[in-house]
């Protein structure tokens, strides 16, 4: 009972994100002093049809409850809508690039987990923390991620998945690493390693499963910190994915497709979060 | 504690470098040097010139300074905000915290990037260099604050169980008596708050600008300097486009070392 009343809890949570996420990204876009302008304005030879355009689209948005009503029953139709860049249904947009996309996000994600638990475990067992590990791990957080892809694509060494995987490994390397250095010096662990028991044995029946919640928060935590590195990579990289979609959208002030994608972020975002415990005194507010 | 002192002294060095070449009588971060077109570095231009034949240490000095002021508004207004939110929702009614920390939820469950990007995206499109600087931080800060906010309303809530509290309540202390006892308090937690937004901001920048939605030319900053990179064939002429990334990554480096010293 106590875990139904959780669930449904945890749903109305979600579903009570994901309509705020529309309406204030409905706001927040409608009221944007450069939402009803368009790059074409510029040109003379696009000018007229630019204008006549936006006219349309300043009376069809006048109406705020309206136009985020619009918004929620074509999320509910199931086609999110019509994008106003390629006039063809957000969905047929989306569908294609969210394998690509989700093909990526796997790829770097377990390629980096592999990276950064192997470095841990390796850096964790020695006596003092090693500066081999740790400064690769260092550097590489202080490098933003555009210019990461930037000088893999310029070296033609690497791809998208490289990179992807290279920052979320350090992160993760950090967070790793400071937790088993931690776990190696619990008590009941130095007893057992006085006592003879080996370090695999140790680390499999000890270490990881105490280590557990810890390892399912920061998988939560890569999954966001990969999807807000999906949108410079897949643009360096010209990768046809969600994130390059949603910076074509943003840059061309495509409204239905910037919604569709917040949403599918949102909804992301809340379920890998999911897994992870709350804290007894995060559950009251 | 001593690295750190070496940290900031480092920090200040390149402060005061960067604010003497702005100085320098003649500097000017977009006068072009039409026969100097992709120079390689010269008396006249210590870090050559970039495309147009701008001087290139003039530009990396002002997007320096640029940055670090604009990051560290931007995370001194984060920090405000979160030390704001963090207490009213720790001390105030229980529905308010609930729905305080529902929008924190709200602004947590969508992957920053796509925020910036979506809300820096839909300003005007003829905005002057200096604002569209200013709404770039603005921005930041206003998307910045729930992580923060969310770590204050933790430490405010062990604060509010905390004997002391208790005993300062059971004697009749409340509304803005209480905030004005719990912010000096929070202070430990509220500085690490701000010493991290700053170099996470200066990256924010770098990533956005890079996407062609930061700081708008002429007005030089880190991510327009590593949008130029996109420019393949003007890398194979000069190697100093470069000069830019390595000092942007050696300035978060520093300031992610003042943030972990703390």
């Amino acid at each position: 009972m106590k875990a139904v009343r959780a669930g449904v809890r945890w749903m109305a949570r979600t579903i009570s994100i994901v309509l705020l996420v529309i309406l204030g990204s409905t706001l927040l876009v409608r009221f944007a002093p450069g939402y009803l302008s368009d790059a074409r304005e510029m040109d003379s030879r696009y000018a007229v049809v630019a204008r006549s355009e936006l006219s349309a689209e300043r009376a069809r948005s006048h109406s705020i409850p309206q136009m985020v009503l619009s918004e929620i029953r074509s999320s509910l139709h199931g086609d999110f809508g019509t994008s106003r860049q390629f006039d063809v249904p957000v969905l047929e947009l989306i569908r294609p690039r969210l394998a690509v996309s989700g093909g990526l996000l796997l790829r770097g994600i377990g390629l980096a987990w592999l990276v950064a638990l192997c470095a841990a475990l390796i850096s964790s067992a020695g006596r003092n923390p090693s500066l081999f590990w740790q400064t690769p791990a260092t550097l590489l957080l202080a490098i933003p991620t555009a210019a990461l892809a930037t000088f893999c694509l310029l070296a033609n060494s690497g791809g998208p998945v490289l990179v992807m995987a290279l920052l979320l490994a350090a992160r993760d390397f950090k967070f790793l690493n400071h937790a088993l250095r931690r776990a190696w010096l619990e008590p009941h662990v130095l007893q057992a390693r006085a006592q003879g028991v080996g370090p695999i044995r140790l680390l499999l029946g000890h270490l990881m499963p105490a280590l557990a919640p810890q390892f399912e928060a920061l998988a939560s935590l890569s999954i966001v910190t990969a999807l807000s590195a999906l949108v410079p990579v897949e643009v360096i990289f010209n990768v046809p994915g969600i994130g390059e979609l949603a910076w074509n959208a943003a840059l061309n002030r495509d409204l239905p497709v910037l919604l569709a994608v917040m949403m599918l972020m949102a909804v992301t975002v809340t379920c890998s979060g999911m897994a992870v415990p709350r804290p007894a005194d995060w559950e009251s507010a | 504690m001593k690295i750190r002192r070496s940290v900031l002294w480092l920090l200040a060095g390149l402060f005061v470098a960067a604010s003497a070449v702005v100085c320098l009588p003649g500097a000017s971060y977009s006068r072009q040097d039409r026969e100097a077109i992709l120079a390689a570095a010269s008396v006249r231009h210590p870090a050559g010139t970039d495309a147009l034949g701008r001087d290139r240490l003039a530009r990396v000095a002002v997007a320096f300074l640029l940055g670090l002021a604009g990051a560290a508004v931007a995370a001194a207004l984060t920090t405000a905000a979160a030390a704001g939110v963090g207490t009213l929702a720790a001390f105030g009614r229980p529905s308010m915290g609930w729905t305080m920390m529902l929008v924190c939820d709200v602004f947590l469950a969508l992957p920053w990037m796509f925020l910036l990007m979506m809300v820096r995206s839909a300003l005007p499109l003829t905005t002057t260099p200096a604002r569209s600087a200013m709404i770039t931080f603005l921005v930041l800060a206003a998307l910045g604050w729930p992580a923060s906010a969310r770590a204050v309303y933790r430490g405010a809530t062990h604060l509010k169980s905390s004997e002391w509290m208790l005993y300062a309540r059971a004697g009749g202390l409340n509304g803005f008596s209480i905030v004005r006892h719990v912010i000096p308090n929070l202070l430990p937690l509220l500085v690490p708050q701000f010493l991290i937004s700053v170099p996470a901001f200066v990256m924010a920048e770098a990533n956005l600008g890079a996407l062609g939605l930061g700081v708008g030319e002429p007005l030089p900053s880190w991510g327009g300097m590593l949008f130029e990179l996109n420019n393949s064939p003007m890398l194979m002429q000069t190697r100093w486009v470069y000069f830019p990334v390595v000092l942007l990554v050696l300035v978060l480096l520093l300031l992610e070392g003042v943030a972990a010293e703390t």
